[in-house]
């Protein structure tokens, strides 16, 4: 990871490239809460652009410019293959619930979707949501999606899982407390609660209603994080997450999916304990308004092309009595079932994308932090998409086929938008005699086709002093390999090359990826990556 | 020997300590790997921690969405806020509710304001909203109302605005209704309504009060005063998408048996007709909203229709290019169309035009000689309604005119 410290600091670290970022190292159990409005977190985004913008490499990328693994990120997709069936498990533990023997345990705390709290015989809390009645299957279809998603992608989230459930069966335990929507003073909760959310709800032709059951994670809820800044009291904390890798790339995710709620309010935080020690892990939550879902109705034409307050369109509209027409108001969007809500992929241009209002880490994202992620979505198959779509068990078929398509359209402009932003060259390897091999990306990902060749350059790097001298002239190949110089092999400890191609339609692969590598017992290892 | 193994112990010591990522900063100024770099920076924000203060905005806000809202809108005693009548100014008072009344199947609200006109009002209702699995409305109340300085500009489409006058209109009211919901967007009902109006002198010292302005026949129901019994049915279908409608449409007729149970001279009905249609177009962002209101009474039993009885034109929801109540009759007709353009999620920007008479004669209700205007406004909306309005009119025979309105027109 990129470190501040002093001059005398090696370029690279016996132990770089780290996969694990030991950010649980420090006992954290002092944190307090921060818990912030719907209200703050809007305002403050949209007025005061909180955090720092700033062109700066992520700093918590390692040093080949991946992710290692910490409480925010578990590499699965991006650096494992991963099977069908395993992206369509996601975070599941179980392969459903039983809800016999549970009772309601409490009111639903946040969100706008209706809902309350269950708990089993064994204590474990889970939260219970409805759909609305208006748009059946929509925010739980779009929670199961999301979450098994998110998940493959790398982000904690929690546990979810569809079922059935008769209101005429509930328990309500005897200490079930709720905030009366009323007056906002905690009570009793009362059947004529349950009544209400169902009154709301979508009910099945059998009578029943199928709900979204999310099970607590472990430890304490200790609210949510913010995409700017780092926790004052968590001592492990220290990169300021407009700066994170995984939350700025979380842009192409969103784009993807069309999360347009994320936003800091959508996440949580946790406090875990084991050993004597806590920390924090951070989660990835609320998926009921991506895709076409808005949670309680289908999305809004506005949602995913601009934000609540963007002032340029607003003047315009004004100034014009509304003749001038947003892009976004002309989109005609195909008669579909109500679980789907509203979304399409024919008009989505990803670089256009935005969520609900700013958002300082998306602001932040780079080139690199957008071809990391769209390498990740790269991996994401049909099967893969069309599995999880099932997933979501969508009782109408036109419904699941026509999310799976556009999932799969709005997946490929995705990676061809940002994997072609830099040179998409990757997974460098120098064998013990000097050949290099490596591929492209966008290639692979068939975002673009092969460039006529490559031009590599060498270069002798001293890790002491981090400087580099280049090494003969620039080589042309036709094919994604070469030869490093002899000399090279046996002068230095590490070396490296610049690997840059010319493509008509792609001039990001112009600026050349830079690959460093680092003398080894059987050859040499890649121990540097830079675009 | 035991000084071999006392060396041994040492540099085994010192090698545990380097290779156990304890390191800390400062021992050395370069960390000998990646992780103690991460471990000292780590180490270092551990000896300066503090904890999370909110600053001003974020303890306002979260003050405001976790208690303030609950002031507004709590139960029990409330702050009573906004107006009585259109007309009457900002009022305010205390209010006492309950929505959780009957299990959350009924609600009770009493309250009494006062506003910054000097009208003042006191009200308690009952409702049962969703009886019978939604099908059933009913609802009763009792009230008093005191509108301290209604206008009068005479009766008919000849009105002019120099014979302003105004008068004082005290009521007590009591009554109840129900309603039958055959399904979710039309209900059809009925209510039974004691009224207790009296007719006094107005508070505006500025314009002569209509009792000395004008006689028993300019204005009927000047010299006398009655109790009346109301009966009344409506029809109603509201088909609004949202209820600040982006497209829909609302429809409501009702009639009314007005019966003068003091001197039988003031008996009469009345018949309102209320058609709006909205048309959204470009995602619903640009609404054309139309409206066609026709209110029309008739005496009974030889007896005529009280001025404070009949319908009005003229104000911040009918005809905006005019003062409150500036048109009154027996008769009404308006017309209004609106055309709206979402400037930002929340606000609005309207065009507008009206136009209608308060003729003498039922004949008379036809498209000639209408009192029309123009303006603009802006509109803060929620789906749910306008919250604020500010309409300017213009092109009337009465001069420009701006309303700043807290709720909606049509």
């Amino acid at each position: 990871m990129l470190v501040a410290t002093d001059a005398a600091a090696p370029r690279f670290y016996p132990d770089d490239p780290i996969w694990t970022d030991d950010d649980r190292a420090f006992d954290a159990s002092g944190v307090g809460t921060i818990e912030d409005s719907n209200g703050y977190d809007f305002v403050a985004n949209t007025f005061s652009n909180p955090g720092e913008r700033r062109d700066v490499r992520a700093p918590n990328v390692n040093t080949v410019d991946e992710l290692p693994d910490s409480s925010w990120f578990t590499n699965r997709i991006g650096r494992r293959p991963m099977s069908v069936a395993d992206v369509v498990r996601g975070p599941d533990q179980r392969d459903g619930v039983d809800m016999a023997g549970w009772v309601v345990s409490g009111g639903k705390s946040s969100g706008v979707q209706p809902g309350f709290r269950m708990t089993d015989s064994s204590g474990q809390t889970y939260q219970i949501e409805v759909d609305p009645s208006s748009n059946p299957e929509m925010a739980s279809g779009a929670e199961m999606i999301g979450t098994a998603l998110y998940h493959a992608i790398g982000y904690s989230v929690v546990e979810v899982y569809l079922t059935e459930l008769d209101p005429k069966t509930l328990v309500i335990a005897d200490t079930a407390m709720m905030r009366d929507p009323l007056n906002g003073k905690r009570r009793r909760v009362r059947p004529r609660d349950l009544e209400l959310v169902f009154e709301r709800a979508a009910r099945q032709p059998n009578g029943r209603y199928r709900v979204l059951v999310s099970r607590f994670a472990s430890g304490r809820p200790i609210g949510n994080f913010r995409y700017y800044g780092t926790r004052p009291d968590d001592p492990n904390d220290v990169v300021a997450h407009e700066h994170r890798r995984e939350l700025r790339g979380a842009r192409v995710f969103g784009a993807w999916l069309n999360h347009d709620d994320s936003r800091g309010v959508n996440s949580l935080d946790m406090l875990e304990a084991a050993g004597g020690r806590s920390w924090v892990k951070h989660y990835m939550f609320d998926f009921g308004s991506i895709l076409g879902s808005g949670t309680v109705f289908a999305q809004r034409h506005r949602a995913g092309n601009e934000y609540i307050f963007e002032q340029r369109p607003g003047w315009l509209t004004l100034a014009t009595l509304g003749f001038y027409i947003r892009p976004w108001m002309r989109i005609d969007y195909p008669d579909m079932p109500p679980s789907v809500g509203r979304i399409e992929a024919e008009v989505f241009d990803p670089q256009q994308w935005r969520p609900e209002y700013p958002n300082p880490a998306f602001d932040n994202m780079r080139s690199d932090d957008a071809f990391w992620a769209a390498r990740i979505v790269s991996r994401f198959t049909d099967e893969m998409i069309r599995g999880v779509v099932a997933k979501a068990q969508y009782s109408d078929p036109k419904a699941t086929e026509y999310l799976g398509d556009v999932m799969i359209k709005r997946r490929d402009k995705v990676v061809k938008a940002f994997i072609n932003v830099v040179s998409p060259v990757v997974d460098a390897g120098l064998d013990a005699d000097g050949t290099l091999r490596f591929a492209n990306a966008a290639v692979d990902a068939r975002a673009a086709t092969p460039p006529a060749g490559y031009t590599l350059q060498w270069f002798a790097f001293d890790n002491a002093t981090d400087t580099r001298r280049d090494v003969g002239d620039p080589v042309q190949v036709t094919s994604p390999e070469g030869r490093a110089p002899a000399e090279l092999l046996t002068g230095s400890d590490f070396i490296g090359v610049r690997v840059s191609a010319a493509h008509p339609d792609h001039p990001g692969w112009s600026s050349p990826a830079s690959f460093t590598f680092r003398r080894a017992a059987t050859g040499w290892d890649l121990v540097g990556v830079e675009r | 020997m035991a000084r071999r193994n006392a060396v041994i112990r040492v540099l085994l010591v010192a090698f545990c300590l380097l290779s156990s990522g304890k390191w800390s900063g400062a021992q050395t100024n370069t960390p000998p790997t990646r992780a103690d770099a991460l471990h000292a920076e780590r180490a270092a924000k551990a000896q300066a921690l503090a904890p999370h203060h909110p600053n001003a905005l974020e303890s306002g806000l979260n003050f405001f969405e976790d208690r303030a809202v609950f002031i507004l809108d709590r139960e029990g005693f409330y702050p009573k806020l906004g107006s009585i009548t259109v007309g009457s100014g900002f009022a305010y008072g205390l209010g006492f509710r309950d929505r959780d009344l009957l299990n959350n199947y009924g609600a009770v609200d009493m309250w009494v304001a006062g506003s910054t006109r000097g009208y003042f009002a006191a009200e308690g209702r009952v409702r049962f909203p969703e009886l019978a699995h939604k099908r059933l409305l009913v609802e009763g109340w009792a009230g008093r109302r005191d509108y301290a300085g209604e206008y009068f500009y005479g009766l008919g489409t000849d009105s002019q605005r120099a014979d302003q006058s105004d008068y004082g209109l005290r009521t007590t009211v009591f009554g109840g209704s129900a309603g039958v919901r055959p399904f979710s967007k039309l209900i059809v009902g009925g209510s039974l309504e004691y009224l207790h109006p009296s007719v006094g002198r107005g508070n505006d010292d500025s314009v002569p009060d209509v009792e000395d302005a004008f006689g028993e026949a300019e204005a009927p129901g000047v010299s006398q005063r009655a109790d009346f019994l109301r009966t009344h049915g409506y029809v109603e279908l509201d088909y609004r998408q949202p209820r600040y409608p982006r497209q829909g449409g609302f429809v409501r007729a009702d009639v009314s048996h007005y019966e003068d149970r003091t001197t039988g001279s003031y008996t009469f009905n009345r018949y309102d007709f209320d058609v709006r249609q909205f048309v959204g177009f470009f995602a619903g962002r640009r609404v054309l909203g139309l409206r066609g209101f026709v209110s029309t009474t008739d005496e009974r039993e030889g007896g005529v229709v009280p001025f404070y009885g009949m319908p009005t034109l003229g104000g911040n929801d009918t005809l905006r290019g005019f003062r409150m109540y500036r048109f009154r009759g027996p008769h009404a007709l308006l017309l209004q169309a609106e055309y709206r353009w979402e400037i930002w999620s929340g606000l609005d920007g309207a065009l507008f035009y009206d136009a209608g008479k308060t003729p003498l004669e039922r004949s008379d209700l036809n498209f000639d000689g209408l009192e029309r205007d123009y303006g603009f406004g802006f509109r803060f909306n929620t789906d749910n309604g306008i919250i604020f309005r500010a309409d300017a009119g213009f092109g009337s025979r009465d001069g420009p005119h701006l309303y700043l309105v807290w709720g909606g027109v049509f």
